[in-house]
């Protein structure tokens, strides 16, 4: 019977192309917008590490003065370099780090590259086994390297690539703003979007090239980015182990929620010890965020994007609602026929199939031509200059929701004039000639 | 084969309350060739949608093939319609984007017979009303009669036992109207039941039984000039 | 006309012409506001920085290792690059506008005010004359004011001179004369010697007046500190200066790494990319949602031309001229139109406070209401008038006709 109703819709369709090719267009275009923002939304709220979003924490304590404290006041955003090294030291979780941004200027032994700035992370050793930093050669450095400022380096394959022609670095000598570092690492491709464990460089950039130990990057003075917040004049060296200023970001993996706890409890007797050392002028005034709950917190999804989402779902609503109109003007204006047919047999029932499968039929080819919109609308999206511009791909699943958007909402719009449709009186149908 | 009893109808709108039928008693047997007439506004319409099956009665019995219709929902009655009833209407009612071939076909598809069977079906019927060589022509390109003829080959092509006929004749001329009744004759003595609701009494003196329905009442009438009034 | 026939008529089809009322309120609403919010952008995008913007050049650089000599290669390269014919002025400087690097702090009336307002400084000597920002009230800075930037990083300076942009100085004095008076960056004094015109900061921190709170530091900067070199010329040749100076700056010390060489136009633009996308995606949708709703109107028109024709027929038979059936869609029309944009009116107020309360959005001004109001009138009346002239031209001849 479906091949009935599929003939009968494409027989229907095709005798108004006109209203068909306007409801199909206008259901496209609101699923075109709709998928479209949807999947820039999608980008920008994916979970950049899934695997431990839930495992992996971000530690923040507030070492401010008391002086304008207000109990639930939000602590620094970043740790103090006293607190960071500290807290490492301590080892109280599966696994910490702490780290920073930075750049460095490169000197390559090839003449035929300028020197070039790249971008750096200063951390420690721990970092690549807690996120999971695939190797392709080498290892990471050690503790022991980080306790010694070992003069090492991890480094990107792209950098790699770009120094020596071959991901076959390890031993390599890398010249770094006048200093020698020896390659002991090179990592594959990796990049999490966002760029979750520092939100103050770039979110959704190309990552970073080169890795060293931070107790390194302090000897070798080297440069570092991201933000810095100091709560009193910093002398001459603001990222000096003693200053008075945040600017370090410190991330803890606990594999399981009671370690999580005890590890609040630690951060809180932590901050007690330094208040009542003197460090510390505020009661503790911790928060131990999980990877998704410190996104929540830095907005990483601009309220543009969710803004545009709810334009483009409002524009959506309008195509729709014109469909439910222009349906039930085809619909009604086919009483007669409907008329017709129920007096020959069919029931309401078999007439409401008939009706809702020819509005299915305009909703996969809204759907067909919303994905082609869709896919337009993300090329635009690709050549704004927004950072995240480059990620904005359908995927698989938003496909598939662009499907299930565009016969869902057509098959939706389809009930009322179907129902209406079906409602034609055989009797009457008969004596209105 | 349609017994009726003391069926009633009652139309109601916002204001006002319209009894179209009333008491109506009647019994149609099989191989009768049966003529409805009564003047405008008796109820005649009424009859033939409730006979049909195409409106619910408001009181009495109605046994159509031994089948108590005022219990069944309307999946079934759809079932009933489609199995057992022809229709022939006034207006021809074909739809014009189908083409005969398809316009026909419309009862069987909703029959569910096979494609073999439909297409059997639908070629000997449209073979009877004499035009199984324009299948493939559509609707706005036959004349009125040739028209209405593919409506019978509609109506029959299902072997309905009983063929409803509302002013088949109404918008023909008398040369075609002759055609369609030699039609009707026809299938009747083949063995369906045919009523057929006219105003014409040169048709009307054509069935074998007349039937007048007045003020929502139906009375057999004996055959006489005198006693058919045109309305 | 007669008004009264035509409810009638739309009353019998009760469910086509409230989807019809219904579609024209929805575009209403969501025209309404995004006309609204187009507008607002644009207004944030025309917002003058202050600065002779068309006439600057901005380049970043950095040396390799650490610069012992930084504040005397800066002397040498701001010599250079002075030197650089039209070149009309240029400053080290630690961030412009627009620019993705910010120097900010807490100012107050009061020493160690934890609610301070939040303002960007700029440093760098000469910075008025090369931004090209007038002084509005008191002087700039005298030569022998400025500090050297170690001197003032260790906090070696006692009641510097500063300069408040114009906006800032009316929220801390409320419209008192600024000139003179004494304001704290936390707990250190400074006197307020100039006010200059609005100078917008390079961020905006949260409210949109804040974007105009910046205050000048008589400090000059060496490059090395995150800033670059401001470069103001001759608008014709700015292009050519710039690259210019980029050799010159190579020349002087080849181990140095230029990281931008931009005019301010440039990176205006980009500042402004996001708001300028918004923009034109509102306007798409606008015009989107404009056609689609016109076509709806002309489909249900057609429609209701096409089940009328009879009827229409038998007017013109009982004398209807062809202007009767025409005025008659047009006022079906209207009607249903001011039925959708009154309630288009109060969606529109409804969606606006919902983005007022999710997104930071003003309040929709009342004027664009009779806008949308006025638009969606003229769409209609648009749309209509094809079915409208189709149903015109039926001949009365149709209700002699038998169907």
């Amino acid at each position: 019977m479906l091949g009935y109703y599929l003939s009968l819709a494409r027989r229907s369709l095709k005798r108004n192309k006109g209203l068909t090719v306007l409801m199909i267009v206008a259901i496209a275009f609101g699923v075109g917008a709709s998928m479209t923002t949807l999947t820039v939304l999608h980008v920008l709220a994916a979970d950049p590490i899934p695997a431990k979003s839930h495992q992996l924490y971000y530690v923040q304590l507030d070492p401010q003065p008391l002086n304008g404290y207000r109990v639930g006041d939000e602590p620094p955003y970043q740790v103090s370099r006293y607190d960071a090294e500290a807290l490492v030291r301590a080892q109280r979780a599966d696994r910490q780090a702490l780290m920073t941004g930075g750049n460095a200027a490169i000197e390559p032994d090839r003449t035929d590259i300028k020197p070039f700035f790249a971008e750096g992370r200063w951390t420690s050793s721990e970092m690549f086994a807690m996120f999971d930093i695939p190797f392709l050669a080498g290892t990471s450095w050690t503790a022991d390297d980080d306790l010694h400022a070992a003069r090492v380096a991890v480094i990107s394959r792209a950098l790699a690539e770009k120094l020596f022609g071959s991901t076959a670095a390890v031993g390599r000598t890398l010249h770094v703003e006048g200093q020698q570092l020896r390659v002991i690492g090179v990592i594959a491709d990796w990049v999490p979007h966002p760029h979750f464990y520092d939100l103050n460089t770039s979110r959704y950039g190309k990552g970073e090239q080169l890795f060293v130990p931070f107790s390194t990057s302090r000897e070798l003075k080297l440069s570092r980015s991201g933000s810095m917040d100091c709560w009193k004049e910093s002398g001459a060296d603001s990222t000096a182990l003693d200053s008075p200023c945040v600017w370090l970001q410190l991330w803890v993996e606990l594999d399981s929620p009671d370690k999580a706890s005890a590890y609040r409890d630690f951060l809180v007797s932590y901050s007690e010890d330094q208040l009542r050392s003197g460090r510390y002028q505020r009661p503790p005034n911790v928060r131990l965020r999980d990877v998704i709950g410190w996104l929540e917190l830095n907005k990483v999804v601009p309220p543009d994007a969710r803004l545009q989402t709810w334009i483009a779902l409002g524009f959506l609503l309008v195509c729709l609602v014109n469909t439910v109109g222009l349906l039930l003007t085809k619909f009604v204006r086919r009483s007669s026929e409907i008329g017709v047919r129920r007096a020959l047999g069919a029931s309401k029932r078999t007439i409401f199939i008939q009706l809702l499968v020819e509005a299915g039929m305009i909703g996969l080819a809204g759907a067909l031509l919303g994905l082609g919109l869709a896919w337009l609308g993300l090329w635009g999206v690709r050549h704004q200059p927004a950072e995240y511009a480059p990620l904005a791909h359908l995927d698989l699943p938003m496909l598939a929701a662009t499907f299930g958007l565009a016969i869902t909402s057509s098959v939706l719009a389809g009930l009322l004039p179907a129902w209406r449709g079906c409602q034609a009186s055989p009797a009457i149908q008969l004596k209105s000639h | 084969m349609l017994h009726m009893k003391n069926v009633s109808k009652v139309y109601r709108t916002e204001m006002v309350e319209t009894r179209a039928l009333h008491g109506m008693d009647l019994d149609v047997d099989a191989g009768e060739f049966v003529a409805v007439t009564g003047p405008s506004g008796s109820g005649k319409t009424t009859f033939l949608n409730i006979a049909g099956l195409l409106e619910e009665l408001s009181g009495g019995t109605y046994q159509l093939d031994g089948v108590d219709v005022q219990r069944l929902d309307d999946r079934a009655r759809s079932k009933l319609r489609n199995e057992k009833i022809g229709f022939v209407f006034q207006s021809f009612n074909l739809i014009p984007d189908l083409n005969l071939f398809d316009n026909v076909d419309v009862p069987l598809r909703y029959r569910g017979l096979p494609r073999s069977d439909r297409k059997r079906r639908i070629e000997s019927a449209l073979e009877r009303v004499g035009l199984a060589s324009r299948l493939r022509h559509f609707p706005a390109e036959l004349s009125g009669g040739q028209q209405q003829r593919v409506a019978i080959a509609r109506a029959i092509a299902g072997d309905p036992k009983l063929l409803l006929a509302d002013e088949p004749t109404g918008n023909l001329d008398s040369q075609m109207a002759r055609e369609v009744m030699q039609l009707l004759e026809e299938l009747n003595s083949q063995g369906t039941v045919v009523v057929i609701v006219t105003h014409d009494p040169e048709i009307a003196a054509r069935a074998q039984r007349n039937v007048h329905i007045v003020d929502g009442t139906a009375t057999d009438v004996e055959r006489g000039p005198t006693l058919v009034r045109s309305a | 006309m007669q008004v009264r026939p035509i409810i009638s008529t739309l009353r019998r089809h009760k469910t086509a012409a409230t989807l019809i009322v219904l579609e024209i309120a929805l575009t209403c609403a969501i025209v309404c506001n995004a006309v609204f919010l187009i507008g607002d952008r644009a207004a944030r995008i025309a917002r003058p920085s202050g600065t002779a913007e068309d006439e600057l050049g901005y380049i970043t650089l950095t040396g390799i290792g650490t610069k012992a000599d930084a504040t005397a290669l800066t002397a040498q390269d701001l010599a250079a690059l002075r030197a650089i014919p039209g070149v009309r002025q240029v400053s080290s400087v630690n961030m412009v506008p627009f620019g993705n690097s910010s120097w900010n702090s807490g100012i107050s009336l009061v020493k160690d005010d934890p609610n301070g307002v939040n303002v960007a400084q700029y440093m760098g000597r000469d910075l008025l004359e090369t931004f090209g920002t007038r002084i509005l009230a008191g002087r700039g800075f005298q030569p022998n004011e400025y500090l050297d930037f170690e001197a003032a990083q260790q906090g070696k300076f006692d009641h510097p001179s500063v300069i408040v942009s114009h906006a800032l100085a009316e929220r801390l004095f409320q419209g008192d004369e600024a000139v003179g008076k004494q304001i704290y960056f936390g707990d250190k004094p400074a006197i307020v010697v100039g006010v200059m015109a609005n100078l917008m900061r390079p961020n905006e921190f949260g409210e949109p007046e804040h974007a105009f709170y910046s205050v000048l530091l008589p400090v000059e900067i060496p490059y090395t500190e995150g800033g670059g070199y401001l470069v103001r010329a001759d608008p014709a040749q700015l292009d050519t200066i710039l690259a210019d100076a980029e050799s010159t700056l190579n020349r002087i010390d080849p181990a140095r790494i230029i990281l931008h060489r931009r005019t301010l136009h440039d990176i205006r633009r980009e500042y402004y990319a996001k708001d300028r996308a918004m923009a034109y995606l509102l306007v798409g949708v606008t015009l989107a949602l404009l056609l689609i709703t016109a076509l709806g109107i002309v489909g249900l028109a057609s429609f209701w031309v096409q089940q009328r024709t009879r009827q229409i027929g038998i007017r013109r038979a009982l004398g209807a001229t062809r202007g009767h059936i025409l005025r008659y869609f047009q006022l079906e029309n209207f009607i249903l139109a001011t039925a959708g944009i009154a309630l288009g009116m109060a969606l529109a107020y409804g969606l606006n406070l919902l983005l007022m309360a999710k997104y930071a959005v003003p309040r929709l001004p009342g004027e664009f209401l009779p806008i949308g109001a006025l638009l969606l009138w003229i769409l209609g009346q648009i749309a209509v008038l094809g079915p409208a002239i189709r149903a015109s031209t039926i001949a009365p001849a149709i209700a002699t006709r038998t169907v």
